[in-house]
């Protein structure tokens, strides 16, 4: 089972807008799920450009889908949710 | 011009111990872009405040009279000699000093008066000076300056240090009854250059600094100086900020990045950053240690082996402001520590500065922002060059 991928938006806007509270997700995380998940940055995911989404900071999950006003407990919430999903092998 | 020869010019020094202010003053000032150096080493009779204000009074006058060039600098030392006050007990009053005034491709000129005598370094081998006269001051008859004319190629050094320097350890017997002494210093920058042959000046007076203050168990007894000037091959950085103005340049633009390599190489903002992934078919690593470093700043990654990258406008500013207030990079977050590493490293600085105004930044809401970039950059540019005399070009894409 491949792990959840999360991608942290680290540009300009997205940091100006909260980005930062993000940082310890990882660690606010259970540890089982811990395991499932694979956190990284990136310079910026080019959605602060783009009108009619919502509003920063912005973060990715499995390279596809797009959390907007992404904070601590919402992300951690997703995380949790395509953990399961994923089944119980991971 | 970038590859011309560089004068890194630094100096270290630690305060007496107890005391609030160091009595040693060294000021530095480049001219005429950076082809010409003045340095003063002073240090003031005695030590704490006052010693502090003798030593920096001498230090701005002869460099002003040096940089002035309308004083004779014989005449300026008398001035000096004159204008500083006297101590009413012992009759003395007044700070020894090291001067340099050198131009690129002409001789150096050295000037002390009560200073341990300047060390010029060829490698390891010592180089006399061209030519050496002694002044005695016609105000001051027991008080005698030696001037060198002295001839610098490119990879020598020239050390001025503070009595506190060869004095170190002064009296403790054996080897070091009469301190450390000029040859003590001589044989540490022989060390340490042969073990580090490009050792650059700031590290080299680190090194000797540091050996004096440790010489003997109990901190500084006196304060301790080292200036070193460096005529070096210069360490060139690249700093890659904002998107190329045409599309069409986004090749050429990735190409310099990938010139000098990782360590030399620096980009600021996302969008800078996601051209060059394309360009270069390279993934930027920002790993979740990268974030938690960088505390509340955007966090520093790596486009391995082509450069370091970070956030552009947040990140520079808060750099400028550090730098601007001199602090170093110890105990900064880390995308503002590693980039103060980097200036602190080089000795010229190369920003090209992608000129495509970000639709963010063109919406009337923030009007504000719009050139924001350009503004951040000549404002960090003009520090650079001016409090840390760095070699710095700007080139707009
Ligand atoms: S800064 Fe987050 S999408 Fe651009």
């Amino acid at each position: 089972m491949d792990k959840v991928k999360v991608e942290i938006c680290c540009g300009t806007s997205c940091y100006l807008l909260g980005a930062s509270e993000l940082v310890d997700i990882e660690l606010r995380l259970s540890p089982d799920i811990r395991g499932c998940v694979e956190i990284t940055g990136r310079p910026c995911l080019e959605l602060c450009e783009r009108e009619n989404i919502g509003q920063a900071p912005y973060v990715r999950f499995n390279g596809n889908e797009i959390m907007c006003a992404a904070t601590p407990e919402k992300v951690m919430a997703r995380i949790v949710e395509l953990a399961g999903e994923g089944g119980s092998s991971c | 011009m970038t590859d011309d020869p560089f004068i890194e010019a630094e100096y270290c020094q630690f305060t007496k111990n107890g005391q609030a202010a160091c009595g040693d003053n060294v000021q530095i000032m480049k001219l005429d872009d950076g082809r010409r150096l003045l340095a003063a080493v002073c240090d003031g009779l005695g030590s704490g405040v006052k010693a502090n204000v003798m030593a920096n009074m001498t230090g701005v006058m002869s460099l002003r009279f040096l940089e002035s060039g309308i004083v004779d600098i014989r005449e300026g030392m008398e001035i000096i000699m004159d204008s500083l006050p006297m101590c009413s007990v012992r009759k003395i009053s007044y700070s020894t000093f090291s001067l340099l005034d050198w131009r690129l491709g002409e001789l150096g000129r050295i000037i002390e008066m009560g200073n341990p005598a300047y060390i010029h370094l060829r490698g390891t081998e010592e180089v006399q000076c061209v030519c050496e006269r002694k002044i005695v001051s016609k105000h001051w008859p027991d008080r005698e300056v030696r001037e060198a004319d002295i001839d610098i190629s490119t990879g020598d050094r020239i050390i001025l240090c503070s009595d506190g320097v060869t004095q170190a350890g002064l009296g403790s017997g054996g080897d070091l009854a009469f301190g450390w002494r000029r040859r003590g210093v001589l044989a540490c920058a022989q060390d340490a250059i042969r073990a580090n042959p490009d050792i650059s000046a700031k590290e080299l007076a680190r090194v000797i600094a540091e050996r004096a203050r440790d010489i003997v168990p109990g901190g500084c007894l006196d304060d301790i100086t080292c200036f070193v000037c460096y005529l070096r091959k210069p360490r060139l950085m690249r700093v890659l900020s904002g998107p190329p103005f045409y599309k069409e340049r986004d090749a050429e633009f990735a190409s310099l990045a990938k010139a000098l390599g990782e360590e030399h190489t620096l980009v600021c903002g996302g969008t800078t950053a996601n051209i060059l992934e394309r360009e270069l078919g390279r993934r930027i690593e920002i790993s979740m240690d990268d974030i938690r470093k960088a505390g509340k700043m955007p966090p520093a990654g790596t486009l391995r082996g082509v450069a370091k990258v970070t956030e552009g406008v947040l990140t520079l500013t808060r750099v400028t402001e550090e730098l601007d207030d001199g602090n170093s990079a110890e105990g900064q977050p880390g995308p503002v520590s590693l980039i103060l590493q980097m200036f602190d490293a080089h000795d010229a600085v190369e920003f090209l500065v992608g000129t495509m105004v970000n639709e963010m930044h063109q919406e009337p809401s923030m009007p504000q922002d719009l050139d924001i970039r350009r503004t951040a950059i000549r404002r960090l540019a003009n520090i650079l060059r001016r409090q840390y005399r760095k070699r710095v070009s700007v080139k707009f894409f």
